[in-house]
């Protein structure tokens, strides 16, 4: 047996022994004819950083609205901290929400609130903290992203990227255990990619947060991740198709893990999304 | 349907409920809409009650000097205005230019995830976004209805004193004689109900938006059409019960 097998091993071991924060147990979505999630099982331990990643249109972003309870699937349990979140009403889930953070692709800022009362709207509505110490909270948020000085401006006043750090600022302004980010670097330079990843190792691996993120970069997920679940696309859509730890996934010999992982253009991933055949839909069904 | 009537009961419960859990509406976030509903919308409501106040005088002197009855043009306006024409154009013009924009600020805030944001926060969005819109228009709207009929009266002192040359203080008796205080207030009650009607249409069909900028586009108009018949067919019902 090798030193890294061992390594490996004795890597996911400790993670097994940890608390279980999130459980998901035969999860399916469809939408309409469509089956997005298909039977998908998966847990995420304490202080865990999940890579959620696959091809665009294989449901990731999906995956995580369920975990996050904004949608209901069709079937299958969703646990959070222990609680199935499936059969929860909104009222019964906002306690299990002031819980986590939620960073979304858009950053999903309030247009209509300067970045200072974005970042202070969950502490004002969801603690009983002092407002002069808001203040001060919001400030060290936005120290953390790099944006000291910016909370009186408006999101429209800001870069794509920089929204992006806000809505991380507003996701962690809780200081939640656990975080979920749906693309936390897209639109972001290597350089705020490379902070934004320390912040997140900072974060999960030395204060014992859980993060659960969708990606599609590669370097992003290999930096942070602790366990890593690839979802498939085309014959494989909705399933998992590769799971393990980083050392573990860099190893697996699976075509469609290594196209993607590699950026391949040529593999088995399907390019075309169309159910159609192409000659019959250009020529018509006549 | 079942929806709009939840919308109610749920702007009901954080109106009533609400400041007991320590949860009632931003004061700061009522007035910013007060000024956005109300006070902007002063000058529109203003220039057309004056034009109706005007043109209702012009007609009814023609007529009712050729009966005999000139004298009387202060009395139709003043009760036109106060028991219909104040609420009813007011509320036409809180439509067109508030209601509208209630629709289609809430439906991009629903298109740009900023209200599913809210929700994952832990956030209502309708003790957040709808209760002060509510609060604002339930206020502002019969105050403009107010104004709106003081307006509507100058238009008509217009035509009495510039056109027809007689005088003011005759005009000012006439229509306080005229209207009683049940026309202003049944005015006031329409002009209410009318508010309630176009915030919560307007809120309503914002907050379910389908689709990206078209989808916008087609829910504040669904939501302007609505809340026009809505106004249209409450007016009528209320006439008939006061009148």
């Amino acid at each position: 047996m090798t030193l890294d097998s061992d390594s490996s091993k004795s890597a996911l071991h400790d993670r097994e022994s940890k608390d279980v924060v999130i459980e998901v147990k035969d999860l399916v979505v469809r939408f309409g004819d469509r089956t997005i999630l298909d039977g998908i099982n998966f847990k995420v331990h304490k202080g865990d950083t999940m890579i959620i990643m696959g091809g665009s249109g294989c449901g990731k972003s999906t995956l995580l609205r369920q975990l996050i309870g904004s949608t209901v699937p069709d079937s299958g349990e969703i646990r959070l901290y222990g609680f199935d979140i499936t059969r929860m009403s909104e009222k019964e889930l906002d306690p299990l929400r002031k819980r986590f953070g939620m960073l979304f692709q858009s950053g999903a800022l309030l247009q209509s609130l300067t970045i200072g009362e974005n970042i202070s709207l969950p502490l004002l509505e969801n603690s009983k903290v002092d407002p002069a110490i808001v203040d001060l909270i919001v400030k060290m948020k936005l120290e953390l992203v790099g944006l000291t000085g910016f909370e009186n401006l408006k999101p429209a006043e800001i870069s794509g990227g920089m929204k992006k750090r806000v809505a991380l600022a507003r996701a962690l302004a809780l200081d939640p255990d656990l975080l979920f980010s749906d693309e936390p670097t897209a639109g972001l330079d290597p350089v705020m990619t490379a902070v934004v990843d320390k912040l997140t190792c900072d974060l999960t691996r030395k204060l014992g947060m859980t993060a659960v993120v969708v990606t599609h970069d590669m370097t992003s997920a290999f930096r942070i991740g602790t366990y890593m679940i690839m979802l498939g696309s085309g014959p494989h859509q909705g399933k998992i198709i590769a799971e393990g730890t980083p050392e573990e996934i860099k190893k697996n010999p699976d075509p469609m893990l290594r196209q993607f992982i590699n950026g391949e253009a040529d593999g088995p991933i399907p390019l075309k999304l169309s159910q159609d055949d192409y000659f019959k839909h250009l020529l018509g069904s006549g | 349907m079942n929806a709009y009537f939840r919308l109610n009961v749920e702007i009901l419960f954080w109106l009533i409920i609400g400041p007991f859990q320590r949860q009632g509406p931003k004061v700061a976030e009522v007035f910013r809409q007060i000024v956005r509903i109300g006070v902007e919308g002063l000058p529109m409501s203003a220039m057309t009650a004056l034009t109706v106040g005007l043109t209702l005088a012009m007609q009814a002197s023609r007529k009712l000097t050729e009966l005999g009855a000139g004298m009387y043009v202060p009395d139709m306006v003043s009760v036109s205005m106060m028991r219909e024409l104040g609420p009813l154009m007011t509320s036409i013009i809180i439509i067109g230019r508030s209601g509208s924009a209630v629709t289609a600020e809430l439906g991009t805030m629903r298109v740009s995830e900023e209200i599913e944001a809210l929700r994952v926060m832990a956030i209502k969005p309708v003790k957040f976004l709808v209760v002060p819109r509510f609060i604002a228009m339930m206020i502002m709207g019969p105050l403009l209805t107010v104004f709106s009929n003081y307006f509507g009266l100058v238009g008509g002192w217009i035509v009495w004193k510039l056109i027809q040359g007689k005088g003011t203080a005759i005009y000012i008796t006439r229509s306080l004689e005229s209207a009683t205080a049940g026309d202003l207030y049944s005015g006031l009650f329409k002009s209410a109900v009318f508010a309630w009607l176009v915030v919560t249409i307007s809120c309503h069909v914002g907050l379910n938006v389908k689709g990206g900028a078209e989808g916008v586009g087609r829910a504040t108009t669904r939501s302007v059409v609505l809340a026009l018949v809505a106004v249209f067919i409450s007016n009528a019902t209320l006439t008939y019960l006061f009148f």
